[in-house]
């Protein structure tokens, strides 16, 4: 396939451009069709990859900003151009590494869809019709509405100053505290949803109640590991991927792969249950079965650590939860189930790793505290080569002057939940109550940020309607998702590479600071999210204040009397000016926070390497070409607890909440496909990170599409060979999709890659390729949280 | 002057493709499937489900072999295969006439044609971008997230290819041809 595509398009704006087996470009408003960018301030390189050149070049410490990870790198930059990204050496969690989509980074920076000017729509909803405009008039047009749609003001006043009439919603990243500091904190609404509800809530709910930590896996002196349901390989989280593949095959750590499909972690098991999806907990029950009826467990242990032990122990054999009864539930042979339980409890330092990942099923609550209690049964929590609390480096709490608004209704998506997230809350929840009528007053305004629900959350369907419903919907990112057709101001946002963000910290076994620096300055007209964030709250303040005075009581009863100067110094100290937030740029914000906190030492090593952590300098060395020490062995944090540690294994508050205080099966979660149907299994590969990465060139040059994995055998039954277009329908909705026969899926399953099919003729690259699973999957939550299932849709199929 | 080979530790490669990635970034090299100069193999799984033959399905990184003994620079007809001060197999793109012998010789398939220059290219371990610049290791080898590359002189018993292959067990790709390569498979 040919796609070398001239960089011609990205300085010119929009010019036809043909890709090969890609859809034809359609004309488009969005880019505008204008030459020439006077606010041009970086530049674009001349073809897609550049050769790296032997002369000048600049060594730009950034963190990479293409997943969850933040793996720390070395952007090279020449002539303004960046033509590199290298690994970081210094930092101790992503050890010396990019990933292929860390490397591809520099396709998403110079993407020629990128969103280039603030736009706003003129046309309808979903048309795809905007014009340019200039930042002021962006922000103008969000305060005040255009004839097109209503401004935040003229919302707010008709409800009343209710601030929870206005939602948001936020992806993650480094500057994602700061949307939530202005939507949620000044702005002042409580409806918020993010990531969380639709990823990994149950897993870090799971763990946090029972063992007080999600915590982190020690693969480098591990000897067994269990891994179930995550993708080590091709869902890549540093150090953990780098960790295990180096000791897996019989090097050292023993490596036991559940996974519904024969993943590349599969590829490197040492055994590989096939199970079937959601059955997992049937499968930890019978483990701990064993190990109880076997007396296997470390006695003195839980007799220090252990909450409610005996009542799990008689729990657990009374409910006869035995390998022969899992057998049957999770397609595991009992006499492996036997062998498994045996083999973690002889290893010297055994990992059930806890595997963050999507929620998947029902019973995923439950399913992370059976995995939780499970590994104390071994004793192996902090301590070497167990599951370990380490350290984090803490950095100050910056102070928000927090304003209170009387007339702020509470959210409402915990209804039926039994412990509802009070900050992020459930998006199918949220979303479903507010298209349906059943929230207790309306959400007339969605204010959104890296996030793109319209692939993201299950029952994409749903999340048009309700993005349509919406009085004025508000963009701030890099590309024109699928989501940000639907908005009505659209705010372009420099990416990574073009900003400095606020300092982070990552805790564990090697605790570090680290700080994304600019590599190279925004190009087009785009804006560090800080300085969006500053410039829209020094545009809303005043009129959201005089908004504030005409309906809050409070506001008048403090202000009542009050002279002109009175009541403006009220405003400042009230936290009232929504600006206050935002006084410094990032770079100084972090260089004062770091001088104070660590010394000017420390700013200077992590200014230069992007990376401190205190005796850096002393501890830091490379032992040979691949690795290098960042502690020394006797200085990791492998033992933090001691006496303080607890595991809560009989939690009997959860009982009041209408939850199984301690794991248990329900006969209602076994496994069943009705005949003719199919279980849809969804999933991640090392290539892509979601929608996000859809339309980067390089990426997609490894992966050109996703296809639908069908067992081979029922393939040839129902005639369809590789390639062969399929028809995949659910309950809600149907996509068509090429097909993969394989041996690696179970017959009555199937499975598809998340984040393709993307709907937004703005993104060349991901337009139609391929399908998107959130039109398919149901929204359906699970109990606990109300985070989104993944893994509870039946679908037919048929060759079209 | 230099004897620069590479060593693969190839049990850790998990197929992620940051190596390809890094190449391409690298060296500037053209996008397509047909334009590598580095790649994993990954064969289909052997078996039938739940019942698999997980050793089949190993991963493979490869590329060009840069053999002591190439037939691709014998079977050149212009010279424009060549080794050189460090014993690495380049093409001079000047004397590249595009009779394609050389992609025919290679019996590592490890040679594609740039479209720019419409000449055969081919891995050059990074000698005219991080090499040149004075940097040790190569693009691949220092992404990789599982520290399966270690690129090095093989004429220095120093070095930490010298010491790996000294003590570990190895192999080569198609040894049988006498091709003598300089990439080896750590065992």
């Amino acid at each position: 396939m040919e796609v070398e595509i001239s960089r011609r398009k990205f300085l010119q704006g929009t010019v036809a451009m043909s890709v090969v087996g890609a859809t034809a470009l359609s004309t488009t408003n969005l880019l505008s069709n204008e030459h020439g960018h006077a606010g041009t301030k970086g530049h674009a390189p001349k073809s897609i990859t550049t050769k790296t050149g032997t002369g000048k070049a600049e060594n730009i410490p950034f963190l990479c900003g293409i997943c969850v990870n933040k793996c720390a790198g070395f952007a090279r930059v020449e002539d303004g151009v960046v033509t590199k990204l290298n690994p970081n050496p210094y930092f101790p969690k992503s050890r010396n590494m990019l990933c292929a989509r860390g490397n591809a980074g520099i396709q998403t920076m110079y993407d020629p869809d990128r969103l280039k000017y603030p736009m706003i729509r003129i046309g309808q909803r979903g048309d795809g019709k905007f014009k340019r405009v200039t930042w002021d008039e962006a922000y103008e047009a969000i305060l005040n509405g255009t004839d097109k749609f209503k401004g935040l003001k003229q919302i707010l006043d008709e409800e009343k100053d209710n601030r929870a009439t206005i939602g948001y919603c936020n992806g993650e990243g480094l500057s994602k505290e700061g949307f939530e500091v202005l939507v949620g904190e000044k702005i002042g609404t409580p409806n918020y949803v993010d990531e969380i509800s639709i990823c990994l809530e149950t897993t870090l709910g799971g763990y946090v109640n029972t063992i007080g930590t999600y915590g982190e896996a020690d693969l480098n002196n591990a000897d067994y590991l269990i891994i179930a349901g995550a993708n080590r390989a091709e869902a890549i989280i540093t150090p953990d991927t780098m960790d295990l593949f180096k000791r897996s095959k019989g090097r050292g750590l023993k490596t036991i792969v559940l996974d519904p499909r024969f993943t590349n972690t599969s590829a490197k098991a040492d055994r590989w249950y096939a199970i079937n999806p959601g059955t997992d907990l049937a499968f930890v029950l019978a483990l701990t079965y064993v190990v109880m009826n076997e007396n296997l467990y470390d006695n003195d242990f839980l007799t220090k650590h252990g909450v409610g032990f005996e009542d799990y122990k008689n729990h657990i054999l009374s409910k006869k939860y035995t390998p022969e009864w899992a057998e049957k539930i999770t397609n595991i042979p009992a006499k492996e189930i036997y062998k498994t339980a045996r083999e973690f409890m002889a290893a010297r330092s055994p990992i059930y790793y806890q595997g963050r990942r999507s929620v998947f099923s029902k019973n995923d609550f439950q399913l992370r505290r059976a995995m939780a209690i499970f590994q104390a049964l071994s004793g192996n929590l902090d301590k070497k080569g167990g599951i370990v609390y380490g350290k984090k480096l803490a950095l100050p709490k910056e102070e928000i002057n927090v304003p209170m608004y009387a007339q702020v209704e509470p959210r409402f998506d915990g209804k039926g939940i039994a412990i509802p997230a009070g900050k992020t809350g459930s998006w199918i929840q949220f979303r479903n109550m507010v298209l349906d009528g059943t929230a207790p007053y309306p959400v007339r305004a969605m204010l959104m940020r890296k996030h793109n629900p319209m692939s993201g959350v299950p029952n994409a369907k749903k999340t048009e309607a309700f993005l349509k419903k919406m009085d004025l919907n508000v963009m701030i990112d890099i590309l024109p998702s699928d989501t940000t057709m639907f908005c009505d101001v659209i705010l372009p946002e420099a990416s990574y590479l073009e900003r400095t963000s606020p300092v982070a910290t990552y805790g564990g076994l090697e605790p570090a600071i680290v700080m994304r620096k600019q590599a190279a300055k925004p190009l087009f007209e785009t804006r560090e999210p800080e300085v969006i964030y500053k410039e829209l709250a020094e545009k809303l303040s005043k009129p959201l204040w005089e908004i504030t005075k005409k309906y809050d009581e409070d506001v008048q009863d403090d202000t009542d009397g009050m002279s002109e100067a009175e009541i403006e110094e009220y405003y400042e100290e009230n936290g009232f000016n929504l600006a206050d937030a935002w006084e410094k740029p990032v770079y100084e914000a972090n260089k004062e926070m770091v001088e104070a906190k660590f010394g000017e030492e420390a700013w200077k090593t992590l200014d230069e390497k992007g990376v401190y952590y205190p005796d850096m300098d002393k501890y830091h060395k490379q032992l040979n070409p691949n690795e290098f020490q960042y502690y020394p062995e006797n200085k990791k944090n492998y033992t933090t607890q001691g006496d303080k540690l607890k595991v809560t294994i009989n939690f009997k508050n959860l009982a009041k909440k209408g939850i199984d205080p301690m794991p248990a099966w329900k006969d209602e979660w076994n496994f069943s496909v009705p005949e003719g149907q199919f279980r849809l299994v969804t999933g991640r590969h090392a290539q892509f990170t979601q929608s996000g990465t859809t339309n980067n060139l390089m990426l997609r040059d490894l992966i050109p599409t996703n296809y639908i994995w069908i067992n081979k055998r029922v393939a040839e039954q129902k005639n369809i060979a590789f390639g062969d277009m399929v028809e995949v329908k659910s309950n809600i909705g149907a996509v068509k999709i090429k097909a993969y026969p394989t041996e690696k899926i179970a017959p009555n399953q199937i499975f598809m890659l998340h984040g393709f099919g993307g709907s937004s003729e703005e993104m060349e690259i991901a337009y139609g390729n391929g399908a998107n699973d959130a039109l398919i999957i149901e929204d359906k939550i699970e109990p606990v949280y109300g985070a989104a299932v993944m893994h509870e849709t039946n679908v037919e199929i048929r060759k079209v | 002057m230099a004897r620069y080979g590479m060593a693969l530790d190839y049990k850790n490669c998990i197929n992620c493709k940051a190596c390809e990635v890094a190449c391409k970034e690298e060296n500037g090299v053209l996008l397509g499937a047909d334009k590598h100069r580095i790649w994993v193999g990954q064969n289909e799984v052997k078996g039938e489900w739940p019942l698999l033959d997980i050793a089949s399905a190993a991963f493979l990184p490869s590329q060009c072999q840069h053999c002591d003994d190439a037939p691709c620079q014998e079977v050149c007809p212009t010279h424009a295969t060549y080794y050189d001060e460090n014993h690495v197999v380049r093409v001079n793109s000047d004397k590249c006439i595009l009779c394609s012998y050389c992609m025919n010789a290679c019996p590592y398939d490890a040679r594609y044609v740039d479209d720019r220059t419409m000449t055969v290219d081919k891995c050059t371990f990074c000698s005219d971008t991080r090499l040149a610049r004075g940097e040790t290791t190569t693009a691949c080898q220092n992404t990789c997230p599982t520290k399966v590359r270690i690129f090095g002189d093989l004429d220095d018993p120093n070095s930490e290819i010298s010491e790996v292959l000294r003590t570990r067990e190895h192999f080569s790709l198609k040894s049988h041809l006498g091709t003598k390569p300089k990439l080896f498979y750590l065992t």
